[in-house]
């Protein structure tokens, strides 16, 4: 008796490991199958991707405040529609969308990135709906308020497989000076490149900000928005095919490497590090701590940004001005390029690319509700609040109520992460979108703001469009932009003597490691083009 | 007969295995399930049971691939020199602690000693950027001051190396002294007191019985670390590496987190991750031989 007893409780430990071990097994292939089956839900139910910030204001959270109720009132309950917000973390995005992708049942009904690789790959394993017959049917008033021209961003191959956000305003990038620097040495404005370079000298040699030899007369970081207007001045005019071959995209984003003008660009940078001229710690600054510090603490004479980038409550502007009240900066445009001209990159007209996974059983609801966004002010409502209590029309453009009320600012909360069909506000004109961006900023801004808009305007660069993906870019993207990173960072510490062995050493290992792939596909594109 | 008095008498302990038995299934066990990725061409919506087997495609890309020999170059060498500088730490601080005879010191250099086995590597990275940084790094800022040059520390690739090992000293030679204070423990008495009537100085002590008799846990660490050799932990190369340094700080697990999740080829990741594991287990094995046949000393 005794005996068995004992047996048995050996055998029911053992049956529990080992069914755990089979239900988990069980887990892992039967996903497809239940996804079939969540189909005969009640017609009507929409799972919709919201980002995460994690700063939502206390008694609200992502997905579940006066905005997603008012989506949930008005889309869902007009149209019979359960509508449910499912929140994903800002910072892992992608790798958090990967997993949901590849449960294929967790999945929401719309989901987006702002990343093209990752878009590309899902539609490239087939994991995506088309979705031309359903704007056709369902998304007409989507169409017009995208346009044509923002639409064929979002196509994979000639196929509609997402649909593009569309962007109110293109500029990217600005440069600013310290002003009150400036009037100290009695120094007019730098406007082009040569003088710039000698007022960085003059700022590093006479230290106007009396910084005790701390001063850094170009911030730079190892990221875009700093390096990027400086770089751009160095490319030569080029035909449109060579625009075309040479240019090479990495993780959406258009770098100038085998553009010609491009060595001579780091190799200026090599000059302006090896006299001191820019931030020695440039290459280990690739998010902008380091930069942001050493403008707010007033040792930064000259830089480049975004044009909105330090503008934000509490932004770097802010904490400038509190270290230093003096302190005054001026927008600027100074990188001229061999025609004289400010040369600089801009954005696509699209902004996140929002997908229906093809697992999704409610793409046509899915369709309503982006469509539905798109009309009636809704989007405009989403994004700016009530009239009267959040902002007042001035020539039809809406500015916000300064001092809000904790009540009336929470109800904004999360605003611009559900008008995902939108990236900032979009009126009838591009006049009218500029206009609404200044006056979203607070009114001691506005002047700067709208000139910096201006500047980032000025002589555009587009990015370079391919009707189909680039395959080899898409594999080795994240790679090469690490590795075109390193290539620039590299060739400008080393002393100058050894920037052409160092740069073409690089370059050869860029090259081997994919960038002639690249190379050779866009040539074999470029001709298909035609 | 015999069996059953025995099960009778010890269930108890073969129900406590059960929760490690399940951890080692599930956490172990379960995932290698995965490891047929590593032949397959990996498509995301196919799944893994789903998707087409493409023989060794994956290991003849992975092993054409530049950046994985350097990668694979890093990893062997910042282990080994971890190795070098790390492994003796503990077991030297581990003896200092245990000759101490002053039990609140002891207690508080221990403690002092651990706590940054508990700060995660995050973190010591923003520290060290924020000491060794060449303009703004307080470090630097000192010896400018003070009219000597800045130190590279960060961006030159063979002081980072100094600065990634001796970084590796700081975080974990505390947290590894508890398992050579727990063996001191185990080391009789009074042999130290015969050793000291016989006229044994400190040295000779520690030379001949506290090293002796710990000997067996320090080769089984050294067999576990050598079978470590071929993989690297994320965090800290990735957090303290930096583009200027790429050419040191690039190792295999960085190398397989770019394919991997961020470029989204999870073929050649899982090739990666396999080809670690095989050379892993021949390393330990190689290890664990030698060792037998050296000291006698084996894990196996």
């Amino acid at each position: 008796m005794t005996n068995d007893n004992g047996k048995r409780k050996l055998a029911l430990g053992l049956s529990a490991v080992l069914m755990s071990s089979m239900v988990l097994s069980a887990c892992s292939s039967k996903d497809s199958s239940e996804a079939s089956g969540n189909g005969a839900a009640p017609a009507g139910s929409l799972k919709i991707e919201i980002f995460d910030r994690g700063n939502a204001p206390a008694g609200v959270t992502a997905s579940d405040n006066f905005l997603t109720n008012y989506v949930k009132e008005n889309f869902g309950k007009a149209n019979n529609i359960n509508v449910e917000f499912v929140p994903i973390p800002r910072s892992e995005e992608v790798t958090k969308l990967n997993v949901l992708m590849a449960s294929g049942t967790d999945v929401p009904d719309i989901v987006f990135t702002y990343d093209s690789g990752t878009f590309n790959k899902y539609a490239e394993q087939g994991g995506l709906t088309d979705l031309t017959p359903l704007l056709q049917e369902h998304g007409q008033n989507l169409t017009k308020f995208l346009g044509e021209d923002t639409l064929r961003y979002g196509q994979y191959d000639g196929v509609q497989y997402s649909i593009p956000a569309k962007r109110s305003t293109i500029g990217k990038y600005a440069s600013f000076i310290r002003q009150d620097w400036l009037d100290k040495l009695g120094l007019p404005v730098p406007a082009t490149s040569e003088e710039l370079y000698n007022t960085l000298t003059a700022f590093k040699t006479k230290d106007p900000g009396e910084t005790g030899g701390k001063v850094i007369p170009l911030g730079m970081t190892i990221a875009a928005a700093q390096y990027d207007s400086l770089v751009w001045s160095f490319i030569k005019p080029v035909s449109e095919q060579e625009r075309f071959e040479l240019t090479q995209n990495l993780s959406s984003r258009d770098y100038p490497i085998l553009l010609p003008g491009f060595k001579d660009a780091i190799q200026y940078m090599n000059k302006l590090y090896n006299e001191g001229l820019i931030s020695k710690d440039f290459a280990l600054d690739e998010n902008k701590e380091t930069l942001t510090q050493n403008i707010g603490n007033g040792l930064v004479g000259a830089f480049s940004d975004d044009n909105d980038a330090i503008f934000y409550p509490d932004g770097t502007y802010d904490v400038l001005t509190k270290n230093n009240p003096k302190a005054v900066l001026s927008a600027i445009d100074p990188f001229t390029n061999s025609e004289g001209k400010t040369a600089k990159p801009v954005s696509a007209p699209n902004g996140m690319y929002i997908m229906i996974p093809k697992s999704s059983k409610h793409a046509v609801e899915a369709i309503k509700y982006l469509d539905w966004m798109s009309t009636e002010g809704h989007l405009q409502y989403i994004q700016n609040g009530i009239e009267g209590e959040h902002y007042t029309l001035e020539d039809g453009v809406p500015v916000s109520i300064p001092d809000l009320s904790v009540e009336s600012s929470n109800k904004l909360s999360g605003g611009g992460d559900i008008g995902i069909i939108a990236n900032g506000r979009i009126f009838e004109s591009q006049e009218k979108n500029n206009e609404a961006f200044v006056k979203s900023f607070r009114t001691q801004y506005q002047d700067i703001i709208a000139k910096s808009l201006t500047i980032s305007t000025t002589n555009p660069i587009e990015p370079v469009f391919t009707s189909r993906p680039i395959e080899a870019e898409s594999k080795y993207g994240t790679t090469l932009s690490d590795k075109i990173k390193q290539l620039m960072v590299k060739a400008t510490m080393v002393p100058p003597g050894e920037f052409e062995v160092t740069y073409e050493s690089m370059l050869k290992d860029y090259m081997s490691s994919g960038g002639q792939a690249i190379l050779d596909e866009r040539k074999a594109a470029y001709s298909e083009q035609k | 007969m015999g069996y059953t008095r025995y099960f009778r008498r010890n269930w108890q302990m073969y129900a406590l295995l059960v929760l490690p038995m399940l951890f080692f299934i599930i956490f172990k066990y379960g995932p290698m399930y995965g490891v047929q990725i590593a032949f397959k061409d990996f498509n995301f919506f196919k799944g893994i049971g789903g998707s087409e087997w493409i023989g060794l495609d994956g290991f003849r890309e992975v092993f054409a691939n530049q950046d994985f020999y350097i990668t694979l170059r890093n990893t062997l060498m910042l282990n080994f020199l971890d190795l070098i500088v790390s492994f003796p730490a503990p077991l030297i601080i581990a003896i200092m602690l245990f000759e101490l005879k002053v039990v609140w010191f002891k207690k508080l250099s221990q403690t002092i000693l651990y706590i940054p086995h508990f700060i995660s590597w995050v973190i010591i990275g923003g520290i060290v950027y924020q000491l060794f940084g060449q303009q703004s790094g307080m470090i630097n800022n000192l010896l400018t001051s003070l009219g000597l040059d800045a130190i590279p520390f960060l961006s030159d690739k063979n002081y980072w190396l100094i600065t990634y090992l001796l970084t590796g000293v700081w975080q974990s030679a505390g947290w590894g002294t508890i398992l050579y204070l727990a063996a001191l423990a185990g080391i009789n008495k009074e042999l130290f007191e015969a050793a000291e009537v016989d006229g044994a100085g400190r040295i000779k002590r520690i030379l001949h019985i506290t090293i002796p008799g710990i000997k067996p846990t320090i080769v089984t660490l050294l067999i576990i670390n050598l079978g470590n050799m071929i993989s690297i932990g994320f965090e800290r190369p990735f957090v303290i590496g930096n583009l200027a340094v790429m050419e040191y700080s690039d190792v295999l697990s960085t190398f397989v987190y770019r394919i991997g999740l961020e470029s989204g080829q999870y073929t050649l990741a899982t090739v990666v991750g396999l080809f670690q594991a095989v050379v892993g287990l021949l390393f330990l094995l190689a290890a664990n031989y030698i060792s037998k046949k050296l000291t006698d000393e084996s894990i196996l």
